[in-house]
């Protein structure tokens, strides 16, 4: 009767269980896929091979060379967003205190041949 | 229809039974009679009565609107109420009974034209099953009212006041002051009562425009009613103040002053200009549309790869894209489906106030803009000081009769007369320096004395009261029009101190020094301009106004007055702590920024000290305005010449006058200069304003190629806001000498 009870109960059903499965999570744009390899290091790597400026007289076609190549870096790092988007979500992540420190690394690896020269 | 007792039972909305009482006393008033013309039933009166009853306790009490909801839809209003005023307006004053009949008949249509709100807090649910029903019902009753062929509704309603208004104020019964409130708020109802955005209408909106309403108002000489009680208010009238400020508001609001005292020539000019220059919108936007638009048929089916690194390509379809790089990046954008979900807050709150929105402009039909505009200069020069006075002090003594919603009325109205004064003023001075003409400019058209009441210091007080209270309470529309009011008063005094008159410039000499003075005021609009977000359109069009012309004559001012000295507050606590501390300049500066912050606590102490423009300028450019405008400048496609030239001041000034041009060095501002010079869906290069910015905007992203290529750091900081501290490093490329202590 236990086995009866139980089938009445519908414990043994446990392959429908196995069908309420979760939703696969939606990728985020967080510091962490921004700190990642596709994120700011090839950022930083992409704009010293690539980023060649024409100068005076070019200004538009300069900086629209430009916006192209962050369009296509943020493409690549977060495809599902728009342009502008990507834009806002990353200028929001830029306040965070892990990015603001990397952000002030960054800038303190230029820094130190200036301080010497002064020096 | 429901006509039988049967199907009124089946009927879910209304209470049978109320249904069936308000219909027999509404059959019972009177109808058609045998000479054909409305007779008026034996118990008209009381009848009347009755009805006001049932509106009064039924709806009232029980807070439901099923009566009022009977009597639209029998009728009421057009079929008996107005048909019995027509009858006896002729005999009004002189017969007893019929004054009394036609005081009962407005005391119901004063209710039943109140102005519809459905109160979040008192609402029952038969307020939203009515609702709707009511708001149509009441724009039909203004049409009724205003469109009314046999009789002059509206004129009727004053002549049933006229002999308790002509009762001197001290014999006045409350009968006689009652009499004439009802009068007043039923021409307040009538202007006010505006189409629900909501719901849908099937009667002409041009019959209850506001131009009709002005028609009317002219042809039934409402406006010379406004006119004596606004201009003996404090003399024969006290508490109707607020009344007229009501009625006036309605009337006025969305008008364009400017254009209303242009000569009609030139106005006609003018429109043809905002047409010309629409069309010529339209056709730089089809052109736009052309340039890119498939050369042959929607199913050609072209597709190309973009090849991209990391032996990557992108594939994207369509014809119109071959051959044109930047296009394709564009369209690789633009097909992408997913959208960053947008915050959608602070909607409901605005939706409650539709009725006392003031940033939509209003059109008006060329004969009411000339009624209107003879209505206000007669207001300007018999009204306007008395009646703004008058009002100014029961703001200020917060009389039991003023509502929250007044002073923002009051100030909004304010900053109207003021525009509207100085655009008479331009107008007559431009027809005396005519030679063709004979006018000549006298003494009184010199002289600001009209307004002078709104431009004295307690005025000042108010408004700055006014200000910082709305902007506590983050009531953004009263800080609207408080900002408009404070950017009006700024560009009057300017035109006085430009006057020809010494006396003027020595009035607005003054003024301008008490304004300048205060340090708090300066701190409130770089507050202001700082804290904006998700405001709207209107809202941020008055902020920047304010902060561009308040800084423009700032500087002015600060440039003739060299040794201006300003008044600062700040706490002792801070001021105690810095003398223990060593005096340092950047101490200083960190006190007086937490002092602007929390003004409410803490005690304070006044000191004097040099203005210096500099600093403040300083305060004044920083990444959050800068922020605010790029949110204006976002509606690039819809600003017009001056408020472009707003926003290019203001860009102008922070790259190149103050030279912190990185606070603009971020991807999304540098995309929006680029979209609007070189689209797509840029500014036209015909308009006006597109050199400017053209040469601007050239002007900085060579600025912008220079630094990315002395600095590689800033290809990451791009992307963000700058930190406070790396600001000065990435302009100059070495740190700030720190002040040295003295």
């Amino acid at each position: 009767t236990s086995a009866a009870t139980t089938a009445a109960l519908g414990l043994d059903n446990e392959v429908e269980v196995e069908k309420v499965k979760k939703r696969q999570p939606i990728p985020k744009l967080d510091d962490a896929r921004l700190l990642s390899a596709a994120g700011i290091p090839k950022l930083r790597r992409i704009s010293k091979e690539r980023l060649r400026f024409k100068g005076k007289g070019h200004e538009y076609g300069d900086i629209a060379r430009m916006l192209n190549m962050y369009q296509l870096w943020l493409d690549d790092l977060y495809p599902r967003a728009k342009f502008a988007d990507g834009l806002a979500m990353i200028e929001k992540l830029g306040h965070t205190k892990h990015i603001q420190y990397m952000r002030k690394e960054w800038i303190a690896e230029g820094k130190p041949k200036h301080a010497m020269e002064s020096d | 229809q429901q006509t039988t007792l049967d199907e009124w039972a089946k009927d879910p909305l209304v209470d049978p039974e109320i249904r069936a009482h308000v219909y027999s006393l509404i059959s019972a008033l009177g109808g058609i009679g045998e000479d054909g013309t409305y007779a008026l039933g034996d118990d008209a009166l009381l009848c009347l009565k009755d009805l006001r009853k049932w509106l009064k306790f039924a709806d009232g009490q029980l807070n439901r609107r099923d009566v009022a909801r009977c009597m639209a839809e029998a009728n009421l209003v057009k079929g008996d109420l107005l048909e019995m005023l027509a009858k006896i307006s002729e005999r009004v004053m002189q017969d007893k009974l019929k004054h009394k009949v036609a005081v009962a008949i407005l005391e119901l249509l004063v209710p039943l034209t109140w102005p519809f709100e459905i109160d979040p807090v008192e609402a029952t649910v038969n307020h939203h099953k009515h609702g709707p029903y009511i708001q149509l019902a009441q724009i039909g009753y203004k049409r009724a009212v205003l469109q009314y062929d046999r009789a002059r509704i509206l004129q009727t309603a004053v002549r049933i006041a006229l002999p308790s208004m002509a009762v001197p104020l001290r014999e006045r019964t409350p009968r006689d002051e009652g009499i004439i409130r009802i009068a007043l708020y039923f021409i307040r109802n009538i202007v006010m009562l505006s189409p629900p955005s909501s719901v849908p209408m099937d009667i002409d909106e041009a019959e209850v425009s506001r131009s009709a309403t002005i028609e009317t108002f002219y042809e039934q000489d409402i406006f010379q009613v406004i006119l004596s009680v606004a201009s003996s208010i404090g003399e024969d009238f006290v508490t109707q103040d607020v009344l007229i400020l009501e009625t006036l508001f309605y009337l006025l609001k969305g008008i364009d002053a400017e254009k209303l005292f242009m000569e009609d020539r030139k106005l006609s000019s003018k429109n043809t200009n905002e047409l010309k220059d629409l069309i010529q919108k339209e056709k730089a936007m089809l052109a736009g549309y052309a340039r890119h638009a498939p050369t042959r048929h929607n199913r050609f089916g072209t597709m190309i790869w973009l090849k991209r690194d990391d032996e990557k390509f992108s594939t994207i379809s369509g014809q119109d894209v071959l051959g044109k790089a930047q296009k394709s990046m564009q369209k690789m954008d633009t097909t992408k489906k997913w959208n960053k979900p947008k915050r959608t807050g602070r909607k409901k709150g605005e939706e409650e106030h539709e009725s006392e929105e003031f940033n939509l402009p209003v059109a008006l039909t060329s004969s009411a803009r000339k009624h209107i505009k003879a209505f206000v200069e007669e207001f300007l020069d018999s009204s306007f000081n008395p009646l703004f006075l008058h009002l100014r002090k029961a703001l200020e003594r917060e009389t039991e009769r003023v509502e929250t919603r007044h002073s923002r009325q009051y100030f909004y109205l304010v900053s109207w007369f003021l525009r509207a004064e100085c655009a008479r003023r331009r107008t007559i001075k431009e027809r005396a320096a005519d030679p063709k003409s004979n006018e000549v400019l006298t003494a009184e058209d010199e002289s600001y004395g009209l307004v002078a009441e709104v431009m004295n210091q307690e005025t000042f007080i108010l408004l700055n009261r006014f200000l910082q209270k709305s902007q506590d309470e983050k009531a953004w529309q009263d800080l609207n029009a408080g900002m408009r009011c404070f950017t009006q008063i700024l560009l009057t005094v300017q035109e006085m101190a430009d006057s020809a008159l010494e006396d003027d410039q020595e009035i607005a000499e003054n003024i301008q020094n008490r304004i300048f003075y205060e340090e708090s005021t300066h701190d409130r609009v770089v507050n202001v301009l700082r804290s904006y977000k998700d405001q709207g359109f209107g809202y941020l069009d008055a902020v920047t106004e304010l902060s561009h012309v308040f800084l423009r004559m700032l500087e002015r001012y600060s440039k003739q007055n060299v040794d201006l000295q300003v008044r600062s507050k700040k706490r002792a606590r801070k001021i105690r702590k810095k003398q223990a501390e060593v005096q340092g300049e950047g101490n200083e500066e960190e006190g007086h920024a937490s002092a602007t912050e929390d003004i409410a606590s803490a005690q304070r102490i006044v000191s004097e000290r040099r203005f210096d423009f500099a600093r403040f300028s300083a305060k004044f450019v920083n990444q959050s305005s800068v922020d605010t405008f790029v949110s204006f400048l976002k509606f690039y496609k819809e600003l017009n010449v001056e408020q472009l030239k707003r926003a290019h001041r203001f860009f102008y000034r922070v790259a190149f006058k103050m030279e912190i041009g990185v606070l603009l060095f971020r991807v999304d501002i540098l995309q929006l200069f680029n979209q609007m010079i070189k689209g797509p869906e840029g500014l036209d290069p015909k308009s006006p304003s597109f050199k400017e910015w053209e040469e601007f905007i050239r002007h900085f992203f060579r600025t912008v190629v220079k630094r990315m290529q002395e600095r590689s750091e800033l290809v990451v900081e791009m992307l963000f806001s700058k930190i406070p501290a790396t600001i000065f490093y990435l302009e100059h490329g070495y740190e700030r000498e720190v002040a040295t202590k003295a």
